[in-house]
C-alpha cells in the first residue's frame, strides 16, 4: 500500500512537471504582452519605456533562461513574484487559498449529498413518478453550465426576491453569516453539475448491487428494505461513485476559477483568472502546479478510501 | 393425513415481460413432510427454482404469485404482507443458494453476515456472536474462530458454502431450502456438503427442499422426489420408485441422459432430443409432447392431468389416465 501511494505520487509529480512545462511555453507563445498591458494601464507606451520594463521584469531573457531560473526556483520552493502586484505568488496563494478550500468543500458536500440521496431514492424507487422526475432534473443538472446557472441564479434572486448577497467578503471566521450567504450560491452553482453526475452513477451502482445475487441472501435473511438498501447496497455501490468524486473534483476546481470571478469571491480562482488577463505568467503557473497538486493529492485519497471500503483491495 | 409442514397447492407464479405475462409454473402442488428431504428435480428452466423463490417470496419485482397457496406449518403464506413474510424469512424457512462466490456480501465479515441473520430476529448482538462461532464449529468449518473475522473472498468455495448454511440454521428453521447448493462446488466438495447437509438435518430434524437438476444427487439425499418440466409437476413419489421404475416418459428420458446409468458400461448416453420449449410459446397438449419418444395424437391434442395411482404417487402422462400402467417404453402402448 505504501508503496503504491509512493509510486502514484511520484506519477504525480511527473504530471505536474508536464503540466507547467507545457503552460510556460504555451502562455508566452499566446498573443498580448505583459509590458504592453501594464504602460498602458500607466498611460504611456514608447519602446524605451518597455525595454526598460522587460529587463526589469527579467523578460528580456531567452525563454529557455527564464524557464531554468523558474523551475530551479519551484524546486526550491520559490513560485517567483507576480508581475503586477510585484510580491511573492506565494504570499498571494496562502491569502486567497482558504476562499477557495471553502467553496470547494461546500460544493463538494452539495454535491456528494444531492447526488447520493437522488440518485439512492430513484434506485429504489426504480420506474416510479419519482424516479423519472429525478432522473430528468439530473440531466438538466448536468447539462446547464455552472457559470450560466451562476447567472440564472443572481438576477432570480435580485429580481424576485429583491436579494443580493452582501458585496464586500468576509472571512467565516469574522462573520460567518454574511459568508455563508456569499458562499451559498457558488457552492450549490458549482455543485449541481458534480451532484447530477454522481445521482446518475450511483441510481446505476445501486441497481446493479440490487439484483446481485448476495442481495438476494440478505433478503432471505429476512432483512427490511432499510437494512438491505443502505447498509448493503449502498455501500456495495460506493467505488465507483468516489471513482467519480476524484474525477470531478477536477471539473470542480475549473469551475472555481469561472465562479469566484462571477461572485467576486477574492480566492485562487479570481486570482487565475485575473492573471490569465494580465499575461501575469508566474500566477498562472503557480496556480496551474497548485490545482495540479490538489487534484492529484484527491484522487490519490480516493485510491486509498477504496480500501476502506472493500476488503478485497484492502488486502491485496 | 400426514405430517406436512409445507403444502404447496395449484401454484401460479407469473413473469411480466415485454411480450407480456407468462406463467413460469403453473399448477404445482406437492407436500414437504416434517424431517424429510424432498428434491426439486428439473432441467435449467422448468421452473423449480421459481418454485422455491415463490415459497419465500423472494422473486425478482416482476415476478409474483398469480394463484394457488403456500401452507407453512399450518399457516397461508400467499398473501402476506411483506412486513410478515421477513419474519418467516430466515427464522422459520431459510434458503441456501448455488453460488457461495456471489452469495455472501463481500464487503462484510463472515461473523457480521452470521450475527445480522440473528439480530434480525431480535437476537442479543452479544448472544448472537457467541452463537455464531457455534454455527460454525457445527457446519465442520476449519479453524472457526479465525474464519470469524474472515472475508467471503479468503475462503474457498467450500467454507463459503458452509458459512452459507451455517447461516441457515441460524434461528434452528423448520425447512431449509437449498437451490442448487452443490452445483457450483468441485466434485470433491460437493460430496463433503451433500454430506453435511445430510448429518445437520440429523441432528437439527428440518424439513428440506432440495432443488437440484441432478439425479444422482437426488438419490444420494432426498426422500421423496419432485420432478418438474416446463413449469409443471411431472412426475412425484418416493426416490426409490421414481428412480427404479419411472413412470413418466420425461423422468425415464432424464434418467437415461445421466452418467451414471450407463458409466462403465461403454454405452452411449442418451441425450433428450430438442428443447425445452419457451413459456412464450408452449405446446398445446402435453408440453413434453414434441420430445416424448413415446408421444401419439392425443398428447398433442389435450393436456394430460397430473393423475394418482398408489399411494403418494403421481405422474402427468396420458399413458397413466388410459390405464396403460405396464410402465413406459412398452411397443404395445406406444403403437
Amino acid at each position: 500500500m505504501i508503496e503504491y501511494v509512493v509510486r502514484r505520487i511520484l506519477s504525480g509529480l511527473i504530471v505536474l512537471f508536464l503540466l507547467s512545462t507545457f503552460l510556460f511555453f504555451v502562455m508566452r507563445a499566446v498573443p498580448g504582452d505583459v509590458v504592453r498591458l501594464q504602460l498602458a494601464d500607466a498611460g504611456s507606451v514608447t519602446d524605451e519605456r518597455m525595454a526598460e520594463m522587460e529587463a526589469e521584469l527579467g523578460l528580456d531573457r531567452p525563454a529557455l533562461a527564464q524557464y531554468a531560473s523558474w523551475l530551479g526556483g519551484v524546486v526550491r520552493g520559490d513560485l517567483g513574484d507576480s508581475l503586477w502586484e510585484r510580491r511573492p505568488v506565494t504570499e498571494m496563494i496562502i491569502e486567497r487559498f482558504p476562499v477557495t478550500f471553502e467553496l470547494a468543500f461546500l460544493s463538494i458536500v452539495v454535491a456528494v449529498g444531492l447526488g447520493i440521496v437522488t440518485g439512492v431514492a430513484s434506485a429504489i424507487r426504480r420506474g416510479t413518478v419519482t424516479d423519472d422526475g429525478l432522473r430528468v432534473a439530473s440531466v438538466l443538472g448536468l447539462s446547464v453550465p455552472n457559470f450560466f446557472l451562476a447567472l440564472l441564479m443572481i438576477t432570480s434572486a435580485s429580481v424576485w426576491f429583491n436579494w443580493v448577497a452582501p458585496l464586500s467578503y468576509r472571512r467565516p471566521w469574522d462573520d460567518l453569516g454574511v459568508n455563508l450567504q456569499q458562499m451559498a450560491m457558488p457552492a450549490i452553482a458549482l455543485g449541481v453539475s458534480v451532484a447530477a453526475a454522481i445521482a446518475r452513477l450511483t441510481r446505476s451502482s445501486m441497481l446493479e448491487v440490487l439484483g446481485s445475487d448476495y442481495i438476494r441472501t440478505v433478503r432471505a435473511k429476512g432483512a427490511s428494505s432499510r437494512l438491505v438498501n443502505y447498509k448493503h447496497a449502498l455501500r456495495n455501490s460506493l467505488i465507483p461513485i468516489l471513482t467519480l468524486i476524484g474525477l470531478q473534483f477536477g471539473a470542480l476546481l475549473g469551475g472555481t476559477v469561472i465562479l469566484e470571478s462571477i461572485f467576486g469571491l477574492p480566492g485562487v480562482g479570481s486570482m487565475i483568472f485575473r492573471a490569465v488577463e494580465q499575461r501575469d505568467y508566474p500566477v498562472i503557473q503557480a496556480g496551474a502546479i497548485l490545482y495540479g497538486t490538489i487534484f492529484v493529492a484527491v484522487n490519490i485519497a480516493v485510491d486509498i478510501t477504496y480500501g476502506l471500503i472493500d476488503p478485497r483491495i484492502r488486502r491485496s | 393425513m400426514h405430517d406436512a409442514v409445507l403444502r404447496i397447492a395449484g401454484l401460479r407464479t407469473q413473469f411480466r415481460t415485454r411480450q407480456g405475462t407468462v406463467d413460469a409454473v403453473s399448477d404445482v402442488s406437492f407436500d414437504v413432510r416434517r424431517g424429510e428431504t424432498v428434491a426439486l428435480v428439473g432441467e435449467s428452466g422448468s421452473g423449480k427454482s421459481v418454485t422455491a423463490l415463490s415459497v419465500l417470496q423472494l422473486l425478482e419485482s416482476t415476478g409474483s404469485i398469480a394463484d394457488g397457496s403456500i401452507v407453512f406449518d399450518g399457516r397461508e403464506l400467499v398473501g402476506l404482507s411483506e412486513k410478515e413474510m421477513r419474519d418467516v424469512r430466515g427464522r422459520e424457512i431459510s434458503m441456501i443458494f448455488q453460488d457461495p462466490s456471489t452469495c455472501l456480501d463481500p464487503v462484510f465479515t463472515i461473523e457480521d453476515q452470521l450475527v445480522e441473520a440473528l439480530t434480525i430476529h431480535g437476537t442479543a448482538r452479544s448472544d448472537a456472536r457467541g452463537r455464531a462461532l457455534e454455527l460454525l464449529r457445527m457446519v465442520r468449518m476449519p479453524d472457526p474462530e479465525t474464519r470469524l473475522n474472515a472475508y467471503p473472498h479468503e475462503l474457498s468455495g467450500g467454507q463459503r458454502q458452509r458459512a452459507m448454511i451455517a447461516t441457515a440454521l441460524a434461528l434452528d428453521p423448520q425447512l431449509i431450502i437449498a437451490d442448487e447448493p452443490t452445483t457450483a462446488l468441485d466434485v470433491t466438495v460437493q460430496a463433503q456438503i451433500l454430506d453435511l447437509i445430510r448429518t445437520l438435518q440429523a441432528e437439527t430434524g428440518a424439513a428440506v427442499l432440495f432443488v437440484t437438476h441432478d439425479l444422482g444427487v437426488v438419490a444420494e439425499i432426498a426422500d421423496r422426489v419432485v420432478v418438474m418440466y416446463a413449469g409443471r409437476v411431472v412426475e412425484q413419489g418416493s426416490v426409490f420408485q421414481v428412480l427404479k421404475d419411472p413412470r413418466n416418459p420425461y423422468t425415464a428420458a432424464l434418467l437415461a441422459s445421466m452418467p451414471g446409468a450407463v458409466a462403465g458400461t461403454g454405452q452411449r448416453l442418451t441425450p433428450i432430443e430438442g428443447v425445452v420449449p419457451s413459456l412464450l410459446d408452449m405446446p398445446s397438449g402435453c408440453r413434453f409432447a414434441p420430445r416424448c419418444p413415446h408421444a401419439w395424437d392425443r398428447c398433442h391434442e389435450a393436456d394430460p392431468p397430473l393423475a394418482a395411482f398408489d399411494l403418494n404417487r403421481e405422474s402427468r402422462c396420458w399413458l397413466e389416465v388410459d390405464g396403460a400402467v405396464d410402465g413406459v417404453g412398452t411397443a404395445e402402448v406406444v403403437g
